[in-house]
């Protein structure tokens, strides 16, 4: 194969409006379909419990705290940086008091959390299903043959990706099997879907499992006490410089040339 | 410039909320096109959702309550409840907010509010509700009833500034500039890089120096005078920065010049206190104050382009600050 005569296969037209056509048409409704179910599938996100708030929010305010200290005086800071310290040794901020000192709960038992997993499950399943039914639709059909030709040339890594389920060794990567066309049309959709849905669509599998993967949903279930006093450790090493010292020579400095 | 339909219209000149609640009709129109007419099943192949348009929609509702006309602000409301359903905090709270100044007399205020109760006692997290009913309890002039409904939820969510700043102005209409300055401090906390905070919590650390005398009095008004100048750190053209900054600066000329001994009791390295700064560094910032303040009014009265953001009032203070001043040096 020295590449210089270019490759010729004759291929029925019928193979454009019978496979290549059909299966981009399939591809999209399917999309579509997904996004649909997985809106019907979603659950509402359950309220959080007051107690469970005001735990997360002191948290946060800590956090702030930590963050942005420089906005206030030294003074202010010291009183604050006491009283929340306190308040979380003395588990104030708990959401559940009593349980205090009993470790790490068992996700399995809490049924929020059961909940939780069960709507992930729902969303598996709304993506896998589809899925897997086209794809085993593809293969039992189309399987086997090229259907289109690329209109530029490529190097010879794309072959993998371009005739997958084509065992031939000396066709040129130009030529897409049928396989390969629901892959490419698989990852390549999202504009599409985009257009016709909008932007916060559901309909591609691949970023929603994305987004899946960076949630564990086994982590949230930390000991809160543990977080709390990791916490006010991390507050008291905070070393205070107040952001408000010497600011009118930095005003000065740069405002006096402009004026 | 953005677009005035996306902003949310809270702090916006009563002109610009006539504006909007003009352009409602003619954007309520525009929603009903060929497009949403579309009979179901192919309905569902295309999408007319989108962020900005229900966050128009409330822009325009509220325009429309500001500026009396209910209907419209009816018709935005009816569109939204349709779209995200009765139980929604938001949409909760801005039925309220449609029952709340539809509400003729204090009776039917109080009618509104036992309404607020009973929805918080089958649910007491919706935020919303609970923020609308320390409005309410404001405007029908409870204000220690608004303090006790504010520190409430604040003890349960303590990062919400909104309710921060609002308590903070209740606690400066009762006076106590204290807990209004710890309530700002919150704000700043939470949102640091906030110039329009910064220069509130300098305003009342001056209007709470007026009260004191000697060293605190100079200690407070030098804190006032470095939270303007953060303020102007974060916007250089911050008109009520400006103000506050020449405010501040005349006031410490005066006590600077006259009472020198009073300067080294202040500055307690144990409390950590900043010292007062130096009377060159002051009369330097009155002068940058002052020229800054006249060029913005000149410009401004001139329409430049860039400079006509100002609000009039703000404008016609500000003049009046340099006359003052100007005055002063003729005698």
């Amino acid at each position: 194969m020295a590449g210089a005569a270019e490759q010729q296969i004759h291929r029925d037209p019928a193979l454009f409006y019978w496979i290549l056509l059909p299966i981009t048409v399939v591809m999209v409704l399917t999309g579509i379909l997904r996004h649909y179910l997985s809106t019907l599938l979603q659950t509402a996100p359950k309220r959080l419990p007051l107690p469970k708030i005001r735990e997360q929010r002191s948290l946060l305010r800590s956090a702030n705290l930590r963050m942005n200290y420089a906005q206030i005086s030294p003074a202010a800071f010291q009183k604050r940086r006491e009283w929340w310290i306190e308040s979380a040794r003395d588990g104030k901020f708990l959401a559940d008091p009593d349980a205090r000192g009993k470790g790490k709960p068992n996700p399995m038992s809490d049924p929020a959390m059961m909940e939780g997993m069960m709507g992930m499950m729902k969303g598996n399943v709304a993506m896998m299903v589809p899925q897997s039914l086209i794809m085993g639709w593809i293969n039992a059909f189309f399987s086997g043959y090229v259907i289109m030709k690329l209109p530029f040339p490529l190097t010879p890594q794309f072959k993998q990706m371009l005739q997958a389920g084509v065992g031939t060794r000396d066709l040129d990567v130009r030529w897409v099997s049928s396989l390969s066309w629901y892959f490419l049309t698989l990852f390549g959709l999202q504009p599409v879907y985009n257009f016709i849905l909008g932007s916060n669509n559901a309909a591609n599998q691949v970023t929603q499992q994305m987004a899946q993967s960076q949630v564990n949903p086994m982590g949230g279930a930390e000991d809160p006490e543990k977080i709390f006093n990791a916490e006010a450790e991390n507050l008291e090493v905070v070393e205070h410089y107040y952001i408000l010292d010497g600011v009118e020579d930095r005003l000065l400095e740069r405002l006096q040339g402009t004026v | 410039m953005a677009n005035p339909l996306l902003e949310a219209p809270t702090n916006s000149s009563p002109a610009t909320a006539i504006d909007l609640s003009q352009k409602a009709s003619t954007f309520i129109n525009s929603q009903s096109s060929w497009l949403s007419a579309i009979p179901y099943p192919l309905s569902l192949f295309i999408n007319t959702e989108s962020q900005e348009k229900w966050q128009t929609y409330e822009n325009l509702f509220l325009a429309c309550l500001r500026t009396g006309d209910d209907n419209t602000a009816y018709a935005c409301l009816e569109s939204l409840t349709n779209r995200f359903g009765k139980g929604n905090d938001r949409i909760l709270g801005l039925q309220g907010l449609y029952k709340e100044s539809t509400a003729k007399n204090d009776s039917e205020l109080a009618e509104v509010l036992k309404e607020y109760e009973e929805i918080l006692k089958n649910d007491p997290t919706i935020f919303s509700i609970r923020k609308r009913r320390a409005a309410v309890l404001r405007s029908m002039g409870r204000t220690s009833d608004a303090v006790t409904a504010l520190t409430n939820l604040l003890d349960q969510s303590p990062t919400d500034a909104e309710a921060w700043s609002e308590l903070a102005d209740l606690y400066l209409m009762l006076g106590s500039y204290e807990q209004a300055i710890f309530c700002l401090e919150e704000v700043v906390l939470v949102m640091p890089n906030s110039w329009n905070m910064q220069a509130r919590t300098g305003e009342v650390l001056y209007l709470s120096s007026e009260k004191l005398e000697g060293a605190d009095q100079l200690r407070l008004l030098s804190e006032s005078m470095r939270r303007y100048c953060r303020s102007l750190e974060l916007c250089d053209d911050y008109l009520r920065g400006y103000y506050g900054l020449k405010l501040t600066t005349d006031r410490l000329l005066e006590l600077l010049s006259t009472g020198k001994k009073s300067q080294q009791s202040s500055s307690d390295p144990v409390k950590g206190d900043l010292a007062p700064p130096s009377i060159d560094a002051v009369k330097k910032l009155n002068e940058l104050a002052t020229s800054k303040l006249t060029e913005i009014v000149r410009r401004s009265k001139s329409g430049e382009k860039g400079w006509d953001g100002y609000s009039e009032a703000e404008i016609i203070a500000a003049r009046e600050l340099l006359d003052r001043g100007t005055q002063k040096i003729e005698r």
